[in-house]
């Protein structure tokens, strides 16, 4: 890795330095967003750059900090909306409550998932979040009475503030934005804790880790829930916010998204994932008018990100990478069986 | 009822094993995970249309452009996605073989439209019935064409001295540049072979469906991977298991659930099996 990156112009600087002073500054500067910018649009551009914020960074959790690749966040996401989506529609529950509910039940979900996936490694880990995520989403097009399948569910009311309703986008700016603030402090304190120390000592090595007593499978079950719930908690805000929730928002496509907003903002680092969601999300906005060139750009663009600067935008040539030995073997392959046995 | 659908499952097993033989060829040789399988996948499937459409073309031919043209496309793919990534953390190339996929996908939508084409079938709905069982000329072709490839997959890895290569270099690269192997010669190759394999699977799979769209191509790569993994990952032979079983289950499960729910039951199958068997069904000890 080291010598693409040495021959590598872009690779020069290293921002994880001021890492929580940028932190600080580009969330004071997006507190002002609403209030500067009066274009209904682009506020709800914005809105939508803080969803992906906190989505990534729930993904971070997992991918940047203990060393697993989940490649089906959105199957949680979509836990998340629809468990709000169906009790505030059926029990009228209100979106304070759902708030947190709904990322309870993403979390017990991903630790139901757990079950099969504390055994196992590398791409098993891989195809089995992958799988699940279709299988959530399917369920949700196929369990027609519960979901109302492929027409989706809509009339989702809007949530009340001390009696008052908000439907207003500058509501649901700020709802995200003390979520992003509130998500970011917790994780950022999770990860100086014991169980951060425990998730990066997965990372490197899972082995040793265990023989200094790290019970590996619990540590990964936590971790695994905890990146659900935030996950389920920007599907609460996020059907609360389209006020309408299909199937269709959460494909395979939804999950490379957060994926490739995740690499290429920087894994394991708490930027990373902001800087990432806020470039890709902006970049795709600017080429709307490209219409359906502009999957084709989104894509180049992620190749040529891994080109020039593969270690993300923020991500530092001095950290080692998140990678663990059992991967460095997976690298190596296997040996193909051409003999039938 | 069930022996039909055994049969639906056996002909679509059948596509799925040379899908995930050309994956496991590929997670083999270049001992990386690729996303773009299904697109490529699909790629194959739209050369058959369009060598039937504009070339007016036999079967033979449109096979033929099928396994041409994806494997030129795996030629691309390995110089985008893998070549200058071999030392590097694997999430790189694996989000480069995301974005090609996308890429790919984007492509053959603006090129030919989102709509469904049809893809016309040259044998007919001819069948033979045994007793009260009906295999279509379709599945014969099919279970031919598959049968046919991987043994001579098997002779080339066995016999050839490319081959011979590809099976050093999957099992230890550096070995390999040791004793005079060209490995990115080798992993070139490997990966073209895979992806040539992929577009005839697309074509028959083209075929089998009577349409394809352009998007379709997420779903089916999932599946490859699937079956690669379920057989355990780098083994040919236990891939074409692999692929055979979820085929059946699908064909089996979409009798007792709905239509819908086909890739469910594929993914709760595999899910199984990695409960009991977490390294797949044949995964060799490792080293």
């Amino acid at each position: 890795m080291k010598t693409i990156l040495k021959k590598n112009p872009f690779c020069g600087f290293d921002l994880l330095r001021y890492e929580g002073r940028i932190i600080v500054v580009i969330m004071a500067l997006l507190f002002f967003v609403p209030l500067v910018i009066s274009d209904k649009a682009i506020v709800n551009v914005m809105t939508l750059v803080l969803l992906y914020i906190v989505l990534v960074s729930s993904l971070n959790v997992v991918n940047g900090y203990s060393g697993q690749f989940n490649v089906g966040q959105a199957g949680f996401y979509c836990i998340g909306a629809y468990t709000a989506a169906i009790l505030s529609t059926r029990f009228g529950w209100s979106f304070w409550i759902l708030l947190p509910v709904s990322g309870i039940a993403a979390a017990l979900v991903s630790l139901l998932l757990s079950i099969p996936t504390a055994k196992l490694k590398g791409m098993y880990f891989t195809i089995v979040t992958l799988g699940f995520s279709e299988i959530v989403r399917q369920l949700c097009l196929n369990w027609t009475s519960l979901t109302r399948g492929p027409r989706g569910i809509s009339g989702i009311p809007s949530p009340g503030f001390f009696g008052i309703s908000y439907s207003r986008n500058a509501f649901f700016y700020y709802v995200l934005f003390v979520i992003t603030v509130v998500m970011l402090f917790c994780t950022n304190r999770v990860l100086k804790s014991r169980i951060g120390r425990a998730w990066r000592s997965i990372r490197e090595d899972d082995a040793a880790a265990a023989s200094l007593g790290v019970q590996v499978a619990r540590y990964k079950m936590l971790n695994f829930a905890y990146s659900a719930f935030w996950a389920g908690v920007a599907g609460c805000v996020y059907v609360f916010f389209q006020r309408f929730v299909s199937p269709d928002s959460f494909t395979l496509d939804e999950s490379f998204n957060i994926l490739a907003m995740n690499v290429i903002g920087g894994q394991g680092t708490l930027l990373g994932p902001i800087v990432g969601s806020i470039t890709i999300n902006l970049i795709t906005e600017m080429f709307r008018s490209a219409l359906q060139y502009r999957m084709l750009l989104y894509s180049a663009l992620i190749i040529i990100m891994m080109w020039i600067r593969p270690q993300g935008l923020v991500g530092s040539i001095n950290r080692k990478a998140p990678e663990t030995e059992e991967k460095t073997e997976m690298k190596k392959g296997g040996v193909i069986d051409g003999s039938a046995s | 009822m069930l022996l039909e659908q055994l049969i639906n499952g056996l002909g679509q097993g059948m596509i799925y094993a040379l899908m995930s033989i050309g994956y496991a060829l590929i997670f083999g040789v270049v001992g990386l995970v690729t996303f773009a399988h299904g697109d490529v996948i699909v790629l194959g499937a739209f050369a058959a249309f369009y060598s039937f459409t504009f070339l007016n073309a036999n079967l033979f031919v449109a096979v033929l452009s099928g396994f041409i043209v994806s494997g030129t496309m795996g030629f691309v793919i390995h110089r985008v996605c893998y070549n200058r990534f071999f030392s590097s953390p694997r999430q790189i190339p694996l989000i480069c073989t995301i974005g090609m996929g996308m890429f790919l996908r984007n492509l053959i939508q603006i090129a030919s439209g989102t709509e469904a084409k049809p893809i016309p079938n040259p044998l007919g709905t001819g069948s033979i019935v045994l007793g009260n069982i009906r295999i279509t000329y379709m599945q014969i072709f099919i279970f031919a064409v598959v049968v046919g490839m991987s043994v001579v997959l098997t002779l080339f890895l066995g016999h050839t001295r490319m081959g011979l290569s590809l099976k050093s270099v999957s099992m230890d690269k550096t070995a390999s540049a040791l004793v005079g192997i060209n490995t990115k010669r080798a992993t070139t190759i490997g990966n073209m072979i895979g992806c040539s394999l992929a577009g005839v699977a697309g074509v028959l799979l083209g075929m089998y469906y009577g349409m394809i769209t352009p998007m379709m191509g997420g779903n089916i790569g999932m599946k490859a991977f699937c079956c690669a993994v379920l057989g355990g990952m780098s083994n040919i032979w236990g891939a074409a298991v692999g692929g055979i079983l979820i085929g059946v289950f699908e064909n089996l499960g979409i009798m007792v659930f709905s239509a819908g729910m086909r890739d469910t039951v594929s993914f709760l199958f595999l899910i199984l099996v990695l409960l009991i068997k977490p390294e797949g069904l044949f995964a060799r000890r490792s080293r």
